[in-house]
């Protein structure tokens, strides 16, 4: 029962990095129909500027204060490669066949991800320690303060996002937006600054999941925004890609499975298990679990 | 095009032919990658490019057939031309079965799905799946080519087997092309919706062409085993699908922007070998900015004898 509830807590740990990276997915899927595939290199990407604004910029300082920079100044700067990335790479695809967009989107993923290796090298980096080392021990179930931190600050974020999305002007027109854009702009939205509002909340949201990575695991590689970012993406698909609620739910399920089968069955087996847990839901739900039912628009 | 058939392609063939003689033996071995790659994305063509499906696992056949080769080299004493049969037959039953359950989902789902077959294979293989794999090393030391009891060591050999495979690949290419299921395929890439209406039997022809996409891949697999006469997991990974998916893309989805694509990919960067670290980054932006400049691709496809003033531009290609 002490591993139950013990892979309980990692699995959530886990599950919501996966959710705040897997609703940047959503979002650009929900308004653009494009898997962004740079957006998982993004996430590593910020990993490894709150490591360099560490050393170079807060002096190697772990305060309160340190930490919060760390943690606004990553998500700005992630906030503005995605707006870049949007105008650069995406924008002039709007009208293109779905694959070349697809294409665009997969060179944007190795310009970042081989960027983050000419400038930070292909080594393993060590993130570093800027939350204590506490545990506590709870009828043998260890809890660290590390998780707490990020299984609050995530809800606290999805909370913020989810009435920002239904109860704001802003959040209706990205709904309007999502649901068809060409209704959308004649109704007076510009869905151009929808579209950059929408890289902005899902860079920055990715920025601090990927924050939390580097918190959580440590070690960080130029390359790990495919393994996390493909995650991220198969707990967007399973909550119901562009759904909002549905990453969340997603990337908790996600993240609760891997701590299940890595606990009870096999570590090293647990990308396939995911997959095959993807490919058994999509054939049972083509949609994911809180997708609609929409008929293929002819 | 019509340049292209009566010259374009016996001037190529006769200079792919003779290549060898005019090459050390580095290059050589780059010669032969090029034409296993040029297979292998040929038949991600017949998926992607002819039939439309979004499928981002080419690497997973391509792999399933080196597999084949080697384990039945390594553990049964094949020789490896004997294994040609099963290094076809395998993964392309492998595709049909595993392109049943999933033809109906739409394009994103069935791209992240067919990842995710890539990722299974990948993470079995490196399990070392009934023992017979070999791990994260993979097989290696398996036979050189041989026929009838003769063994070829030289690797002008592999080049001639490796050039026949790519002839036969052009060759099954062209007959499609010029086939009911080839016509078939193209109508269902457009439409898949009023190519149902007019009785094309959309399900059958996309295992189909999965699973000739998966043969031939297979196929591509023996011949890389030829080459290098070891198989590791990390050459059929998730990095080597997206390639594939890309060259066929960026190339056009045509015979000459898929050859055009393989050597940038995979022979430049031999030339510029100082530069390998920037490789991927430079990549990267090649091909967005060969996505913006030409979103169908730098050589689009043209298909069959339709005179141009019946072609209406459409979006719904590519």
């Amino acid at each position: 029962m002490d591993t139950f509830f013990q892979q309980l807590i990692n699995g959530l740990t886990i599950g919501s990095i996966y959710a705040l990276v897997a609703l940047g997915y959503t979002m650009v899927y929900g308004v653009m129909r494009l898997i962004n595939f740079a957006h998982g290199d993004m996430v590593a990407a910020s990993a490894f500027v709150g490591l360099t604004i560490y050393t170079q910029v807060m002096g190697q300082s772990a305060t309160l204060f340190s930490v919060i920079m760390i943690f606004l100044l990553a998500a700005v700067s992630m906030a503005c490669v995605g707006v870049i990335l949007e105008r650069v790479a995406y924008r002039p695809l709007r009208e293109a066949p779905r694959l070349s967009a697809v294409v665009s989107a997969l060179g944007a993923s190795l310009v970042i991800q081989n960027g983050i290796m000419l400038l930070w090298g292909p080594q393993m980096r060590i993130f570093p320690e800027l939350v204590p080392q506490v545990y506590w021990e709870i009828g043998g179930v260890v809890v660290s303060l590390i998780q707490v931190i990020i299984l609050i600050l995530s809800l606290v974020l999805m909370v913020a996002l989810y009435f920002f999305v239904e109860k704001t002007r802003m959040g209706a027109a990205i709904r309007a937006s999502s649901i068809d854009q060409d209704a959308a702009r004649l109704m007076g939205i510009n869905v151009n600054t929808i579209i950059a509002t929408i890289f902005i909340i899902g860079s920055s949201l990715g920025a601090i999941g990927g924050l939390f990575i580097g918190l959580y695991y440590r070690g960080i590689t130029f390359n790990m925004g495919w393994q996390y970012g493909l995650f991220a993406f198969v707990a967007a698909i399973l909550g119901g890609i562009g759904n909002i609620p549905g990453a969340m739910l997603g990337g908790m399920l996600l993240g609760l499975f891997n701590a299940f089968i890595a606990g009870y069955v096999s570590s090293t087996w647990s990308d396939a298990f995911t997959f095959i847990l993807l490919i058994i839901i999509l054939i049972v739900r083509p949609t994911g679990i809180l997708g609609e039912r929409v008929a293929e628009k002819v | 095009m019509k340049n292209l058939n009566v010259f374009g392609y016996p001037l190529f063939i006769v200079f792919m032919a003779a290549l060898p003689l005019g090459l050390d033996a580095r290059w050589q071995e780059v010669a032969i990658s090029f034409l296993v790659f040029s297979v292998v994305a040929l038949s991600q063509d017949i998926v992607l490019g002819k039939c439309g499906i979004f499928n981002m696992g080419q690497a997973l056949f391509f792999g399933m057939g080196a597999y084949c080769t080697a384990i039945l080299n390594n553990e049964y004493g094949w020789s490896l031309l004997s294994t040609i049969p099963v290094a076809i037959l395998i993964p392309a039953l492998f595709g049909i079965l595993l392109a049943g359950p999933i033809m109906h989902l739409r394009g994103d789902y069935l791209l992240v799905t067919t990842i995710g077959f890539n990722i299974v294979f990948v993470q079995a293989v490196q399990n070392n799946l009934g023992g017979v794999t070999g791990g994260p090393n993979g097989i290696f030391g398996l036979d050189s080519l041989s026929l009838f009891g003769h063994e070829f060591t030289d690797q002008v050999a592999v080049y001639y087997f490796a050039f026949a495979v790519m002839l036969l690949t052009l060759w099954i290419m062209r007959n499609l092309e010029h086939s009911k299921a080839g016509r078939a395929l193209h109508y269902l890439r457009l439409d898949p919706l009023a190519a149902e209406s007019i009785g094309i039997n959309t399900r059958l022809y996309k295992i189909f062409a999965f699973g000739l996409g998966a043969g031939i891949a297979g196929l591509a697999g023996t011949v890389f085993v030829a080459q290098f006469t070891a198989v590791s997991p990390e050459g059929f990974g998730f990095m080597q699908s997206v390639l594939f998916f890309s060259i066929v893309i960026v190339g056009g989805s045509s015979v000459p922007g898929i050859f055009l694509g393989v050597f940038v990919m995979f022979v430049l960067p031999e030339v510029f070998s100082p530069l390998a670290t920037w490789r991927y980054f430079i990549f990267g932006f090649a091909m967005i900015a060969a996505m913006i400049l030409r979103p169908r691709g730098i050589w689009p496809a043209k298909f069959g004898n339709i005179p141009k003033f019946l072609i209406k531009e459409s979006n719904h290609g590519g």
